[in-house]
């Protein structure tokens, strides 16, 4: 899963620090980096905080019928965002294990988050 | 986004099908083939089997994602199911002139791609 | 070198924890609003790492009374100082 010499670059990196349900800033971080992709920019999304939320497996529509957002993480394919990454210190603190995380995200450490918001031209944080 | 607001009505073997002011479904299990055709109709398109072949890719794409894709991912998904040949926005241009994705997903009876301009 | 912006206190938010995660050694750290309490001597030592690249807004330690309890580590800017901080910064990050 972790592959020491893939680079931490991409034209925009999308942080998402909220979980699903709670508020509308997961979707609206999603939906921005769906624009960005389908414009033919390189989108990474970095799952960080109560984010790492959004990747658990078995989601479902909200009590008022609110959409889940897991379809939309599995379309990210089809949108060719392919570089996803979720914070280490988020999954403990959380008790998951990434082996149970839905899109196989690739596990960071602070230090390359850190290196990763550096070489990005372009960060947004939702 | 979808909207709720009732524009206009098509009328379908009987049936009245509410449209918004884009001409999208309101009510989208309104959807039938002769919908489909009827749109088409309105829009000087007759649908033929490779039109047929992209509107099923896309309600399968609507089906698992909940969402009308845009353009690049239309592309993607139609060279998955129907080959590289067929995966080309030339392809789609052709077929649905304009807007593909906006055009193919108003006569499958999708909402309006909500990512695309 | 980019500047990362947080409004949300220490004392009650781990928004700090994930805007300190993201800083590269040049950044630096601007508190506004309710973030400016990370500037208390109590709390600042969750900024411990980042000593010398710490900001705090002088208007919103002023409106909450806190502009003379502010820690001496701390760098105090008023809105030019905040200004002239965005354009030194190639991007600006809020965390929120």
């Amino acid at each position: 899963m972790s592959d020491e010499h893939e680079p931490l670059a991409g034209d925009l990196l999308v942080i998402l620090r909220h979980a699903p349900h709670g508020s509308s800033w997961l979707r609206e971080g999603l939906d921005v980096a769906l624009v960005a992709a389908a414009f033919g920019t390189d989108v990474s999304l970095l799952f960080m905080g109560e984010g790492v939320t959004a990747l658990v497996e078995d989601q479902s529509a909200g009590a008022l019928g609110q959409k889940s957002t897991a379809p939309t993480l599995e379309m990210l394919e089809m949108y060719d965002i392919e570089t996803l990454w979720v914070e280490a210190e988020a999954l403990s603190r959380f008790g998951l294990d990434p082996d149970e995380l839905m899109l196989a995200p690739r596990v960071l450490e602070a230090g390359a988050i850190a290196e990763a918001v550096r070489k990005h031209p372009r960060v947004l944080t939702f | 986004m979808a909207t709720t607001a009732i524009t206009r009505y098509l009328t379908v073997s009987d049936a009245e099908i509410g449209l918004d002011p884009e001409g999208y479904l309101v009510e989208l299990d309104q959807w039938s083939p002769a919908v489909a055709e009827a749109l088409a109709e309105e829009e000087g398109i007759e649908l033929d089997a490779e039109h047929w072949e992209v509107l099923e890719v896309l309600r399968a794409f609507y089906a698992k994602y909940e969402m009308a894709p845009a353009m690049r991912p239309l592309v993607k998904a139609v060279g998955r199911e129907l080959g590289p040949d067929k995966g080309r926005s030339m392809h789609l241009m052709r077929l649905f002139p304009g807007s593909p994705a906006k055009r193919a997903a108003r006569l499958a009876g999708l909402p309006k791609p909500t990512n695309c301009l | 070198m980019k500047l990362h912006i947080v409004n949300r206190s220490p004392a009650s938010h781990r928004v700090h924890e994930q805007a300190l995660a993201a800083m590269g050694p040049e950044d630096r750290l601007l508190l506004i609003e309710d973030g400016v309490q990370g500037g208390l001597p109590q709390l600042v030592r969750h900024f411990e790492a980042i000593a010398g690249r710490l900001y705090a807004q002088r208007e919103d330690l002023e409106a909450r009374g806190l502009l003379g309890r502010c820690d001496g580590s701390v760098q105090v800017v008023d809105v030019d100082g905040f200004v002239q901080l965005t354009e030194q910064a190639e991007h600006t990050l809020s965390w929120y």
